[in-house]
């Protein structure tokens, strides 16, 4: 196996994963996969080593996976706003927390049904923010970074990432606390 | 005085240490006199860790196989 295989095989199953995310494609996660490996093997040569290979492939995933969405997007129609939690007219929560799951965060075993509660929430979100919220929470892509490969500003990308956070936070809430509301 | 929407909406701000330190200070003064928004920090700032484990994907073997040939093709044509 060659040094560059090494590296691929190293890092194909989070290219593929962001593709996948992004694009809710297996064939067009396959296809963007390819294309990112054959640009960074054709690019080494730019790869400066300051910065993992990681940090720098992920970077090519999410210009590849971009390109194909915003192609995609051509026909779509206007993107909606996200809307998060409801306030009283008072600016207080409308709905309280019924229990506080953040510890469960940290177990090693994630529970199946959440797993699929949060894959279903993040493929629900408006492209904009599914895409900021991949490469910044998932991705580890950095702010600057991902203004490079999207062509937003930062605080538009700030903005998004918080919604789709909040977004994707109550998903999560809701499956805690299934059993504890009402319908 | 920080109402819960004004605290809610700062949130990230706020973990990313970007307030200054008077509005940082009224964000704290309204988290440790409300629960709820306190409780709805900490399940904020959990969502993300747990995102990125269920998002975790590996790529199927029989794709793994064509992306090995793929570039090894790409590759040999290449040099």
């Amino acid at each position: 196996m060659s040094a560059f295989e090494a590296l691929v095989e190293s890092h194909q199953d989070k290219v593929y994963g962001l593709a996948l995310r992004m694009t809710r494609s297996e064939a067009d996660a396959a296809e963007i996969t390819q294309d990112t490996f054959l640009s960074a093997y054709q690019h080494l040569k730019d790869f400066r080593g300051d910065a993992a290979f990681g940090s720098w492939v992920h970077r090519i995933a999410a210009n590849h996976a971009l390109m194909r969405l915003r192609h995609r997007r051509v026909t779509q129609a206007a993107e909606v706003e996200l809307q998060g939690p409801e306030f009283t007219p008072r600016g207080t929560l409308a709905d309280y927390p019924v229990s506080d799951w953040s510890r469960d965060a940290e177990e090693k075993a994630l529970d199946a049904e959440l797993g699929q509660a949060i894959r279903q929430s993040a493929d629900r979100l408006p492209e904009g923010y599914r895409e900021v919220f991949l490469l910044k929470d998932v991705d580890g892509l950095s702010y600057e970074q991902i203004a490079e490969v999207t062509g937003d500003s930062i605080p538009a990308i700030k903005s998004r990432l918080h919604r789709a956070r909040l977004a994707l936070r109550e998903a999560i809430d809701a499956f805690y606390n299934r059993d504890n509301r009402g319908p | 005085m920080y109402t819960c929407k004004d605290s809610i909406n700062l949130l990230l701000e706020y973990l990313e240490g970007e307030m200054s330190p008077e509005e940082s200070r009224h964000l704290q003064e309204h988290l440790s006199g409300c629960s709820p928004c306190e409780e709805f920090l900490n399940t904020y700032r959990a969502t993300p860790s747990l995102c990125k484990r269920a998002l975790a994907a590996r790529m199927p073997k029989e794709v793994s196989s064509k992306l090995t040939e793929f570039l090894r093709t790409k590759i040999k044509s290449a040099s």
